[in-house]
């Protein structure tokens, strides 16, 4: 009987002792969360998370520029350890690009991770009560256009299988919207970060935006970015017109413009397009055809050098290395002037101004050590000369796939082995099938 | 009212009990042996019905005061227990036991502070004795030496690397990104076995992103620091109806370690020596390289003539190598020196070892050391209470080379795969390297140059405190406290000099970490043994439990370091990452153990959990258990005859398995652009509400023994479910997000274990006992509420595991090479058996051997493809394939059509190991009382047509996703002489 007396008492005091110990509750030990940005933001809680979306904007910018001058054939990425860059996205052996393989999966996520941030940066900056409307306006303005520049990106990979734009809520995502709806969409972001952007006040800092981090730049931009989207939309005048507002110069520098920036610092990236000249195993080398269909006197020849020893691997070679990224700090174009001048030659011809045309591109291939055009002078055989001076000026900076792709020349990109193909678009990654 | 009066008549009872026993004693001595004469010290001699005895000094002898007609009982481990009447006037008493063939007779922990005989109990508790876990042929680490040993588990090694590095499942999958590892714990003090990073993602770049650290860095498992020497026994809980009373962390099992203790009587000190020699397990070979296949690896013509030329210069210079065997080919020294000390009276006995191993790899420049200092003692304060402390230092370090899966070219294995034996990689007469013109990194210079060390220094305390509140001739009642902590700081460190020929952009990377973690737990409780009659007894005990951890993390990853330095200030560019993590679990527990005439064994237990890992760090979470063994022969229902000890059992039970933390939280990691600070969203989304997983488990089996003890069948089955699993679920990424722990979905696993303990030969020369085990383990994902991805792998076009309701939680998706995508196989081994033998001689020689066969479950076999896809494979140019063409070539053009080449059956049956010994016990020297020396191999035999370096790979670790094949560190094997001096 003792025990009948003994063990249940002893036993509800033990469990009384337990139940009223303090409970802990640790918290993140690491790092912010986002309902701290949600409540009511600092400025400086805001210009973190401008940074980094800057920042993240970089992220997997390699694989991006590899996936786009792999299938568009500008040059090959050789890696020992990584057969999918030259088989998968060559189409070699009559094979299909895959949903769940790095070249979709990593690229379209880091750049929805930076909407998220962008997302996030609207509602924080929304929220918070501590900046005034016209500092809002500078973070929701910049926000818009980032966002809209990182959805691009991934329509320019999926291109008819669409993408995503209403995102801000995960438990709830939007529909997959078709290319032409995804990009008027993208249009309209461009749009309403321009209306934010008017009479803004910028109170952050920005690392690759010189000479363009106070509101007035960040607009001319925007209607940078804009004017790319007007012509991948075929709106000509529209093109025009946001060139006018944008940084475009027929006289000024074609390297003007705004950049991811990379460093050495603490939590900062090294340029990932950056492999030395000469190295084995791991290269980035250019398309054989970048060479043979060079003009001569083509001072952009050095976007590709000579190797010493010709890089081969599993039926394909090259002996000149891609030379565009040429250290490891070096700035990776976001958008610059001489692709402005492209835009501006581009809707000049579809237009049939002829003229201006001509001088558009006559200003980049004076800029490259070459005469001027001598060919002749209609709408098809412009194209195809703006085509080319897009091919080398804007080599290995993620256009070439796009631009074939666009005026439907993708046949005529080279096949180098039996059984290859040229990819039209990669499939949405898995996870976005559902 | 009655019950008071009860209550003091049992007390009067109780108090009076003794007196009426002193009334009729008398004094009996005598010795306890073995069959063969042998004395048997530390035997315990117990009066029947009572609480009273002794144990047997060094010689086996006893003295023990008993009443006028008394039973005395002898135990001793090992030994089948013998029941002895002695009548009035006996004085003297020599008894012998019979050897405990089928295991009945030993104690198994059943709770957190009570045990049970085998005989009684209610699961099937995988036990590893000292001798199965070292004393066969000892392997580098703690971790290795439980491979093959453990019935019901799927046991894995995940490289070759120094250090270990083993991944234990038991009982099937219980987790698919939360937990899958088993619970240590080492003398009540629960021991932390947390892989950490050394930051070799840094330079690897296996996981894109830029994260310094990933789930391939390949680092060892921190269990593996305990040293097998010191441990007396083990007991795996395999499931939730054994281990719920451990509650938290229990999910996927516990292994309930101990560690030797001192016996009262003679000193005993004991040194052993092994020497010995690791060498690889297998190469794979390389390809023959004639002046035609040397051409083809150019499509350029003007490469390719080169290519001819080079090779036929290195062929005319007699300057052609196996690189493969350069790399791998070392053939390292082990030695192992342990001293261990023990002894003890009667009120403190204590056991001292000291140890030192030093192995090195079959990589130059690669190895383990582990030194190790213990003192484990116990001090019976009076005859009520009794304390013991069990200590353990160890200082261990692992040079684990470079190895796995990259993205830049630099892994051993990597490298060599597109480096065809033409290639000139030697150094100069100044010691330079040479680029390698075939690959990014030449693997002699990284194997010179490189270094990827882990160090650890690590402190285990336990303590344990028994106090007898109460006793009287039918009821005790214990205090019990059990705890300690487990301490250890682990440096790592990494540096990759600047004239590497890969560390062109870095300009040279070091990485040093430094990860200080401190667990602690403590157990107390009541338990109370009440025997009203010789047919009834009842355990009850109750107790609160609480564990706590905190790891803190920090690396920091230095690039552009200037020449020879390694000091992370010594450098151009320094990056910092820090990880720290907490956590608290409270529990409180009852259970009740109840044995009828000792033939029938009721267990009940319930267990409440609240930790601060959860979503709601209030909520206590409930698990009971229960558990029925019913022993057919002692009841009576059977007559034993043929049968013997036939035992029905059932059990019940429920555990836990906390999320990780932090995955409530969705937070911002740093991403900085130069110089302003920045936060960008991580790519997890926290789910604030998540909850631990629960498993649930229901296993019953059947027992018994026939022809007097010599034949033991054990056969049980197992149902056990996961209900919520934890889970790393892929979001649509456009969400922002890539991944979300969630309570996924269920998850069952069904199983049959059956085992089988002889003793064939049983002469007075020659005796032969034996073990053979069979198990196996089906795995269903029964409910799964996101849709499924592939996961854990390379996507379809390698072969991935998916996670899909319906399906096996193993499966390898892939495709199928008809432009679909197919199930290809499955990571579950069909099933597993394996068998231990120990043949003795004239007992003074032994041999000893362990078999294991694993038969089924399949791997990704990546390795060969890579060598296929650098020319190199040793098979190239066979032509066995339908299509005619080189096998290599063939093979290459398959991908992206099917993977079912990657796929591979990864069935193999090992003589894991074998060892022969020969002890000398009559010596002329009075000073030394025994020698034993022996020569063992270890993993020496392998049967298998997997067609990598070893089926037991794992590049991503210890995870849910084994068996991933990526140009590991290959397997090695050893080969040991041994001596062991007795004083």
């Amino acid at each position: 009987m003792q025990r009948l007396f003994q063990i249940p008492i002893l036993f509800i005091l033990l469990v009384m002792l337990a139940f009223s110990s303090c409970r802990k509750d640790y918290g993140n030990l690491n790092s912010p969360t986002v309902e701290q940005f949600l409540s009511n933001a600092s400025q400086s809680q805001l210009n973190n998370l401008v940074s980094g979306a800057e920042s993240g904007m970089r992220t997997n910018t390699a694989l991006y520029l590899d996936d786009a001058g792999t299938i568009g054939r500008e040059g090959y990425r050789f890696s020992a350890s990584e057969p999918r860059y030259v088989t998968d996205l060559l189409g070699a052996n009559d094979g299909t690009l895959s949903s769940s393989n790095f070249y979709i999966t990593n690229p379209w996520a880091s750049r929805y991770q930076v909407v998220k941030n962008c997302n996030v940066l609207i509602q924080a900056a929304t929220a918070s009560t501590l900046i005034t409307a016209a500092q809002r306006n500078g973070y929701t303005g910049f926000a818009r256009m980032i966002k809209a520049y990182q959805l691009l990106l991934n329509l320019n990979l999926t291109d008819s299988n669409g993408i995503r734009i209403d995102v801000s809520d995960p438990d709830a995502l939007g529909p997959i919207v078709g290319y032409n709806d995804a990009l008027a969409a993208i249009s309209s972001l461009l749009d309403s970060a321009q209306t934010d952007l008017t009479g803004a006040e910028v109170v952050f800092s920005l690392a690759g935006f010189a000479g363009f981090s106070d509101a007035p730049g960040l607009l001319k931009v925007d209607r940078a970015l804009a004017a790319r989207v007007d012509v991948y939309r075929g709106l000509w005048a529209n093109a025009l017109n946001d060139l006018n507002s944008s940084f475009f110069g027929l006289t000024a520098d074609f390297y003007l413009g705004v950049n991811h920036v990379f460093g050495t610092g603490s939590g900062d990236q090294l340029n990932p397009a950056f492999i030395p000249q000469n190295q084995n195993g791991e290269v980035r080398v250019a398309h054989p055809s970048y060479a043979t269909d060079i003009e001569s006197g083509d001072d952009r020849i050095g976007k590709a050098t000579l190797r010493t020893s010709t890089a081969s691997l599993n039926g394909l070679s090259s002996n000149r290395d891609v030379w565009v990224y040429t250290s490891s700090t070096a700035n990776m174009p976001i958008i610059r002037n001489e692709e402005l001048i492209l835009i501006y030659a581009e809707a000049k011809i579809q237009l049939s101004a002829f003229t201006d045309a001509l001088t558009a591109l006559n200003t980049i291939r004076a800029g490259h050590n070459l005469a001027p055009y001598g060919g002749t002078v209609d709408q098809p055989s412009l194209i195809t000369e703006m085509l080319n001076q897009r091919r080398y000026s804007l080599f290995y900076e993620g256009h070439r796939w796009i631009d074939m792709r666009r005026y439907g020349l993708l046949g005529q990109l080279p096949i180098d082995r039996v059984g290859d193909n040229v990819w039209s678009e990669f499939p949405l990654p898995v996870s976005e099938q559902q | 009212m009655r019950k008071i009066i009860i209550f003091i008549m049992a007390l009067l009872c109780a108090v009076t009990t003794p007196y009426r026993l002193l009334a009729q004693t008398r004094v009996l001595t005598g010795k306890v042996m073995e069959k063969n004469g042998q004395p048997i010290a530390g035997a315990s001699v117990i009066i029947s019905q009572s609480n009273q005895g002794v144990v047997t000094d060094a010689d086996g002898r006893f003295k023990i005061t008993v009443p006028g007609n008394a039973s005395v009982v002898f135990r001793s481990t090992g030994f089948t227990s013998q029941t002895v009447r002695v009548p009035q006037g006996m004085a003297e008493l020599n008894i012998v036991l019979r050897e405990d063939v089928t295991g009945l007779e030993e104690v198994i922990i059943t709770g957190l502070s009570t045990s049970i005989k085998r005989s009684n109990l209610a699961n099937a508790v995988a036990t590893v004795s000292s001798r199965e876990l070292e004393g066969v042929a000892p392997a580098q680490t703690f971790d290795g030496a439980l491979e093959g040993k453990i019935p019901g588990a799927y046991i894995n090694a995940n490289t070759g690397a120094p250090g270990g590095g083993v991944s234990v499942k038991l009982r099937g999958v219980t987790s698919v990104y939360g937990n899958t590892q088993p619970l240590y714990v080492v003398d009540g003090v629960f021991v932390d076995n947390t892989a950490t990073s050394g930051g070799l993602n840094t330079v690897t770049g296996a996981l894109a992103g830029g994260s310094a650290t990933s789930n391939q860095d390949n680092p060892s498992s921190r269990i593996a620091d305990l040293r097998a020497e010191d441990i007396e026994n083990i007991e795996i809980l395999k499931g939730a109806s054994a281990a719920a009373i451990y509650g938290s962390k229990a999910a996927a099992g516990v292994v309930v370690i101990t560690t030797k203790k001192g016996k009262p009587g003679r000193t005993n000190l004991t040194l052993s020596q092994d020497a010995g020699v690791i060498e690889v397990r297998k190469l794979l070979g390389v390809r023959q390289f004639t002046a035609d296949r040397a051409a083809s690896l150019s499509s350029d013509s003007a490469t390719s003539a080169a290519l001819r030329q080079e090779f036929l210069d290195a062929q005319a210079a007699g300057h052609l190598y196996d690189y493969e065997k350069e790399v791998y080919g070392n053939k390292g020294f082990a030695r192992n020196t342990v001293l261990s000390v023990s002894g003890g009276s009667e009120k403190t006995s204590f056991y001292f070892s000291a140890g030192q191993k030093d192995e090195a790899g079959i990589v130059k420049n690669t190895g383990y050391r582990n030194t190790g200092l213990r003192l484990n003692l116990e001090h019976h304060i009076n005859d009520n209470i009794k304390i013991g402390v069990s200590t353990a230092y160890i200082n261990s370090s692992a040079d684990r080379g470079l190895s796995g899966n990259d993205n830049a070219g630099v892994s051993l294995g990597i490298a060599l795969s597109s480096t065809p034996s033409f290639a000139q990689l030697h150094p100069d007469q100044f010691g330079n390297y040479p680029n390698n013109p075939f690959a990014a990194s030449n693997p002699l210079q990284t194997i010179a140059l490189m270094r990827n060390n882990e160090g650890v220094n690590r402190f285990i305390t336990g303590l344990n405190l028994e106090a007898i509140l109460q006793k009287s001739r039918n009821s005790t009642t214990k205090f019990i406290a059990r705890g300690g902590f487990d301490f250890y700081n682990l440096e790592t460190n990494v540096l990759f000099p600047g004239n590497l020929q890969f560390q062109a952009v870095n300009k040279g990377t070091s990485i040093q970490g430094t990860t200080r973690n401190l667990n602690d737990n403590f157990i107390a409780s009541l338990v109370n043994i009440y025997t009203p009659s010789e047919k009834l007894s009842l355990t009850t005990s109750a107790g609160i439990t609480q564990e706590q951890g905190d790891y803190n993390n920090l690396l920091n990853v230095a690039t552009q370091v200037i020449s020879s330095q390694s000091n992370v200030d010594q450098a151009g560019s320094l990056t910092a990452a820090q990880f720290r993590s907490k956590f608290e679990n409270n529990g409180v527990f009852a259970q009740e153990e109840v044995a009828i005439l000792d033939a029938i064994n009721v267990t009940g237990g319930i267990r409440f959990d609240q930790s601060s890992n959860n979503g709601d760090v209030g909520k206590y979470y409930v698990y009971p258990k229960a558990g029925l063994s019913w022993n057919l022969t002692k009841m009576g229902i059977i007559r034993e005859g043929f049968f013997e000890n036939l035992k029905l059992r059932a059990a019940y039970g429920q555990a836990n398995n906390v999320p990780a933390y932090g995955s409530k939280f969705t937070s911002l990691g740093v991403s900085n652009i130069a110089g302003f600070p920045g936060s960008l969203v991580g790519i997890q989304e926290g789910d604030p509400s998540i909850k631990p997983e629960r498993q649930a488990e229901f296993e019953t089996g059947i027992d018994f023994t026939v022809l007097k003890g010599r034949l033991g069948f054990e056969l049980t089955y197992y149902d056990k479910t996961i209900k919520d699993f934890l889970m790393q679920g892929s979001l649509p990424s456009s969400s922002g997000f890539t991944s979300q722990w969630i309570n996924a979905g269920d998850l069952r696993n069904r199983g049959l274990e059956l085992g089988l303990n002889a003793k064939p030969v049983d002469t007075r020369k020659v005796s032969w006992n034996t073990s053979v085990n069979f198990w196996l383990n089906r795995s269903l994902v029964t409910r799964f509420i996101i849709p499924p991805v592939p996961q854990g792998s390379f996507g379809y076009v390698l072969g991935s595991f998916q996670i899909e309701q319906g399906k096996s939680a193993t499966q390898i998706l892939g495709l199928d090479g008809t432009g679909g995508v197919s199930k290809l196989g499955d990571g579950e081994p069909k099933f597993q058996m394996n068998s231990y033998n120990e043949v003795t001689f004239f007992n003074k020689l032994s041999l000893r051997f362990l078999l294991h066969w694993k038969f089924g479950g399949d791997n990704v076999n990546l390795t060969n493809l890579e060598n296929d896809f650098g020319g190199t494979s040793a098979d190239y140019d066979k032509v066995t394939n339908k299509l005619g063409l080189p096998n290599g070539i063939y093979r290459i053009s398959q991908i992206g059509t099917s993977a079912r080449m990657f796929v591979q059956d990864a069935s193999y049956f090992r003589v894991r190991e074998i060892g022969i010994y020969y002890s000398f016990d009559k010596l002329p020297v009075n000073s030394v009382k025994s020698i034993r020396v022996g020569v063992s191999l270890n993993n020496f035999i392998t049967v298998t047509r997997y067609p990598s370096y070893d089926p037991e790979v794992s590049n991503f670790g210890a995870g849910f996703s084994s068996g991933v094949d990526v140009d590991p560190y290959p397997a090695s094997k050893r080969a040991d002489f041994h001596v062991s001096i007795g004083f």
